[in-house]
């Protein structure tokens, strides 16, 4: 049968990432697909050799503005790591706190953009309404609503006090019952599950075998998170990876519907388990220049996230590499769009929850 | 590096039921003995909360076999290294032929560009002498790594 190359991106009218496929059909079947990298490659990694160890955080956290707040985190936890410096432990639990805010934002964001993908404007309004009191939490903590440059080597810059602290979590509970209406239309409504439902099936052997991350695993039934190795404070607090079993796209987005009351029971544990009052310390400067390497693993929203770092006792490191989770998920998504019809490519796409930025540094 | 006991290692991996979790590559500079520079490349594995890797110094004429046969995710890392790090992985299952990454300079990573961009930062005044990294032109090759290990 003849052949037919689409491209697909970078712009699409689903898909606001400027993700770059080449599709392969024959007639409306999709055969191969084949990806390019580039279109926003900025060469961050590259900027080690000219930016200072202790400013290249900065340039970290641009790496993608939804995971902004975890890619800073990594870059610290990292260079902590080589320079062995021990974080205070309020400003660990204030990590743990932002991060897990931060993985809400990022799943709202999505849902959002899901439904706006399969024809459901009035759920991405209700998902984006509610993300935008996520960003003013987070501006009002951090001073950001994308970057926040709150992350300092050593530490946090910023303290939120205890009764703010009180105040976010009554506002986050609130959110909570708000949205799980919003969620029971997602996993109820007969549109969405005909739209989604065993579109896109990843097995549990396939995903290991494309070496799939987070929600993407969890929702072929893979109890993978990086966040039980204990790490930053997780080890303290009780959570089990939320896993599904259809591995088609909806069950990637009932992982993320859950992971959103997960996050705000992390929230709760964390302030009620963090050490309270004003004044206490939050950063240990770093001294000197680090000499080292070191891997870091955080559980980013979209899934595991690998920070290479290696450093040779000067002010600027050898070597920075970031593994983000969509990358290592882009093997997954060829596989997936392979075979399918050509109708469900972007829906397919979309529920990989794929961060472009991230992807290509 | 030896080619057939490095695909065994990897090998035992896979069957062991790790994932893939990345492959990097960290160009090394030229020295008297090696002018080309080398490569310090990790393939790094991840089982539950485990994480393992695998290490090899690569020389510029070096073929490195590609893992893809018992690790089908590893043709994007592998891609990658070849396009900007100009290291000669052989073997691909997926093969994207200098196309996955659009960038203005060709291998980005290779010592020679590394090296020709740091001496430019030195000359431009942005990194000072006393502040360029000890790899770069003709400094000491750092201390063998070790082949294999976990992370600190």
């Amino acid at each position: 049968m003849k052949r037919t190359v689409i491209p697909f991106g970078p712009q699409h009218p689903v898909l606001p990432e400027p993700i770059v496929l080449d599709l392969i059909l024959e007639d409306e079947r999709v055969v191969d697909a084949v990806p390019t990298i580039g279109y926003i490659h900025r060469g961050l990694e590259m900027m080690v050799e000219r930016v200072e160890y202790t400013e290249m955080g900065f340039v970290v956290e641009r790496i993608c503005g939804i995971c902004s707040f975890m890619h800073g985190m990594g870059y610290c936890v990292s260079l902590e790591s080589i320079m062995k410096i021990e974080v205070p432990e309020r400003a660990q639990w204030l990590r743990l706190i932002w991060a897990e805010i931060s993985r809400i934002q990022s799943h709202l964001l999505w849902l959002g953009l899901g439904a706006d993908a399969f024809g459901f404007e009035n759920l991405f309004m209700h998902c984006w309404r509610m993300r935008e009191e996520i960003l003013d939490i987070f501006e009002k903590t951090t001073g950001g609503r994308v970057i926040h440059s709150v992350n300092r080597i050593g530490g946090v810059k910023r303290d939120i006090s205890d009764a703010e602290l009180a105040a976010i979590l009554v506002r986050l509970e609130e959110l909570g019952k708000e949205f799980k209406k919003t969620a029971s239309v997602f996993s109820t409504d007969p549109s969405i599950a005909h739209r989604l439902g065993g579109v896109g099936v990843l097995t549990a052997e396939e995903a290991l075998t494309t070496a799939t991350v987070g929600p993407m695993a969890r929702a072929s039934g893979i109890a993978t998170d990086t966040r039980l190795n204990g790490a930053n404070l997780y080890n303290q607090i009780e959570f089990q990876p939320i896993t599904e079993t259809a591995g088609d796209c909806l069950a990637r987005v009932v992982v993320r519907l859950r992971e959103v009351d997960q996050s705000i029971d992390m929230i709760r544990q964390a302030i009620d388990k963090m050490p309270k009052g004003e004044g206490l310390a939050l950063e240990n400067k770093p001294r000197g220049n680090p000499v080292g390497e070191t891997f870091t693993r955080l559980e980013q929203p979209r899934g595991e996230v690998v920070y290479y770092v290696k450093a040779n006792g000067t002010k600027y490191l050898e070597r920075f590499r970031a593994r983000t989770p969509t990358f290592a998920n882009v093997p997954a998504m060829i596989q997936l769009v392979k075979g399918c019809e050509l109708a469900d490519v972007p829906n397919i796409i979309l529920t990989i929850d794929p961060c472009i930025s991230c992807t290509e540094r | 590096m030896d080619r057939t006991a490095f695909l065994a290692r990897v090998e035992e991996y896979h069957k062991g039921g790790w994932r893939l979790a990345l492959i990097n590559a960290t160009s090394t500079m030229s020295t008297e003995e090696q002018p080309g520079g080398s490569f310090d490349v990790v393939w790094a594995f991840a089982r539950g909360t485990d994480f393992e890797y695998v290490r090899e110094q690569v020389m510029p004429d070096d073929e490195v076999p590609s893992i893809s046969d018992s690790f089908a995710a590893a043709f994007l890392y592998e891609n990658e290294m070849r396009e900007l790090f100009g290291i000669n992985v052989v073997g691909l299952n997926v093969d994207l032929g200098g196309q996955l990454y659009k960038t203005s300079q060709k291998v980005p990573f290779s010592p020679s560009a590394i090296r020709a961009r740091l001496e430019a930062n030195v000359a431009a005044g942005i990194a000072s002498a006393s502040t360029t990294p000890p790899a770069a032109p003709h400094a000491a090759p750092a201390a063998p790594a070790p082949a294999a290990g976990k992370p600190a």
